[in-house]
């Protein structure tokens, strides 16, 4: 770069081989190392990514334990397997989960982080509050919750008597179930989008706010016309991958209908008024070594996250053209 | 004006107070719940409080009799090698892909770019079949032929918990959203004095990255010292390689045994299982609190400054 004239015209003049791909390299020095970083990336991605797609895709039309044989081509079998009977149930369960889940989680966490940006004493402290539940196991801490719906030493049903009330047999009540997924998922999703959040507001310059607030606007708009906007690539974000963690909830839901010990046949009651995609995956594959049913439910809620995410995307583009 | 601003104040800490207490109640129900014994445990069913301090859940989960047979060091060091493995190469990948897709200009970055991309609308879900069976079948070891056949491939063993999820398209993403936030001005000038471009991703980028890649050691700590249905899917046969979230779940209702219930009576022992609960969670904790101040730091500055 800092070659003068003279320079130039001595190298022009007489370059060896070796100049050459120097110069080769220096010219070409983006691609080069471009493809240098990417390549192993690429291949890696390639077999783990991109070729379980596939294989998943083909399993998912065939009948296989997965352990010994080949396996059967059987068509949409395993689809239609999905689309009847209580298998419905759990695609609807799926979706009632996510939606539930990521509305209340996400509503909660952006008030809650915009609350924590303001000057607020111990900051720090209520954040980590927040945050705690998010860092804890969901697999150890869905069981040991347990206590809270146990029907006969459960700490609602505690609270039911002190208030004598008739106690409820949770395991066996739907309604209460998935209220108590939903409450537990949202207790230990929240914390997760408030950071995220409130990483997001601490991003942008107070110099807006007051510039704002010289033009005459109230708290309400500044929250509605400066804060939302800015946060939208982070409420994307956080909507995206709520959604997609909310179609993938497993132990939570084996765990916690399980009745406090590992009972995978049992799981997702009671009669499957609680059971979600990943637990039937779990279920056919690895309990009844069905890997196609499996499979296909694994496409199946591809799908529909690919639609979910797609529309969610589109009312939030729409949302900012109006802006 | 000052009346509605003490009370939006009032109302601000009502709702953070409130909040964080009902947060704070289920962890908090274990931990009281955990210095408790049994008969003290129920006693209080709204909430457990020990009569007296009652520390013998913990002992007996660090007594040499318990951790004969259940190997929670072995468990715990397992998580660990995972949790360095985890962090260290996912970060490298996302930092050195991050930076060719935000400063390198060449023919196929984009379409790479969206190649890789394409995977990030693919839940987990769609993964795990095919992995499973990728490790079960891979040609060659555990017993397989080079078709695969025969064998128990990777199972039960340590490559199955090490070799998939090593690119991780969120971290690159995001790595790359942090690029484009910095100014060019600082490569450019190390640029001038002659810097390659492992140099100023060590030394321009990296401090300036440190916020970020923060967040991205923070999720994946968390992620692999709980993970649970990998390690469940393609360990349960192998104790020797199990991890904390997994041992620890297949061991939550064992405690009653270890107080002279008789094997096999009815006894469940929550407040043993609440202990260890609590040993599970207080490290991340711990590390969240550690980190914290420094994250914020982090973040501010980096607002600041950039």
């Amino acid at each position: 770069m800092e070659t003068t004239a003279g320079q130039i015209a001595i190298g022009t003049a007489r370059l060896s081989l070796w100049e050459r791909f120097a110069r080769w390299r220096q010219r070409n020095r983006q691609p080069l190392e471009g493809w240098l970083i990417l390549t192993p990336i690429l291949a890696y991605y390639s077999l783990f990514f991109i070729f379980p797609v596939v294989a998943d895709l083909y399993i998912s039309f065939t009948r296989w334990t997965g352990i010994v044989g080949k396996p059967v081509w059987v068509g949409l079998a395993n689809y239609k397997t999905w689309f009847s009977g209580y298998y419905l149930l759990i695609l609807f369960n799926t979706l009632l989960f996510t939606v539930t889940i990521l509305s209340l989680s996400t509503i909660i966490a952006f008030f809650i982080a915009v609350l924590l940006n303001q000057k607020v004493i111990g900051r720090g402290l209520f954040r980590a509050l927040w945050y705690i539940p998010t860092l804890t196991s969901a697999a150890i801490t869905a069981q040991v919750m347990f206590i809270f719906i146990s029907p006969y030493d459960g700490v609602f049903n505690a609270i039911l008597k002190a208030l004598g009330r008739p106690i409820v047999i949770w395991p066996l009540n739907a309604f209460w179930m998935r209220t108590f997924i939903i409450l537990f998922s949202v207790w230990r999703g929240v914390g997760g989008p408030v950071v995220l959040f409130l990483a997001a507001l601490q991003g942008i310059h107070p110099e807006i706010y007051e510039a704002a607030m010289v033009d005459g606007a109230n708290s309400w708009d500044l929250l509605w016309r400066i804060t939302f906007p800015l946060l939208r690539p982070m409420l994307i974000f956080v909507l995206i991958t709520g959604t997609i963690g909310g179609f993938q909830i497993f132990e939570t839901v084996m765990l916690i209908t399980a009745g406090g010990q590992f009972n995978v046949a049992s799981s997702g009651g009671p009669r499957n008024m609680t059971n979600v995609i990943l637990l039937q995956i779990y279920k056919d594959a690895f309990v009844n070594n069905n890997l196609g049913p499996a499979a296909a439910g694994s496409i199946i809620a591809a799908i529909l996250l690919l639609w979910f995410t797609t529309t969610n995307m589109r009312i939030m583009s729409r949302g900012q053209v109006e802006k | 004006m000052r009346r509605r601003f003490t009370f939006g104040r009032f109302l601000t800490y009502a709702v953070l107070i409130i909040g964080s207490v009902v947060m704070a109640f289920p962890m908090a129900y274990a931990f009281s719940g955990s210095l408790c014994d049994l008969e003290d445990f129920y006693a209080h069913p709204w909430f457990p409080t020990p009569s007296k301090l009652y520390l013998e859940n913990y002992r007996i989960l660090f007594s040499a009799k318990f951790t004969s047979q259940v190997e929670i060091w072995r468990w715990i060091a397992n998580t660990l090698v995972r949790i360095a493995w985890y962090t260290l190469i996912p970060g490298i990948v996302a930092v050195l892909a991050g930076y060719v897709f935000a400063r390198l200009r060449f023919r196929g970055r984009d379409a790479a770019f969206m190649y890789l991309l394409s995977s990030m609308m693919i839940p987990g879900i769609v993964f795990l079949i095919p992995t499973f069976v990728m490790m079960a079948r891979w040609p060659g070891v555990g017993g397989n032929d080079w078709r695969g056949q025969g064998g128990r491939g990777f199972l039960d063993s340590w490559p199955a918990l090490l070799i998939p999820g090593l690119v991780n398209v969120y971290y690159i993403f995001m790595l790359r959203q942090t690029y484009y936030s910095i100014p060019m001005d600082f490569e450019e000038a190390a640029r001038v004095d002659g810097a390659s471009t492992l140099r100023c991703l060590k030394d321009v980028y990296l401090p300036m990255l440190k916020p970020v890649l923060t967040v991205l050691v923070i999720f994946q700590f968390v992620a692999i010292w709980n993970d649970y249905q990998w390690p469940l899917i393609v360990s349960s046969g192998n104790k020797k390689i199990w991890t904390l979230a997994l041992g620890f779940q297949q061991m939550l209702f064992v405690g009653a045994s270890y107080k002279g219930y008789p094997p096999g009576s009815a006894v469940v022992d929550y407040p043993f299982s609440f202990a260890m609960a609590i040993i599970a969670t207080v490290p991340l904790i711990l590390l969240f609190l550690g980190l914290q101040s420094y994250f914020v730091e982090g973040v501010q500055g980096f607002a600041i400054k950039g």
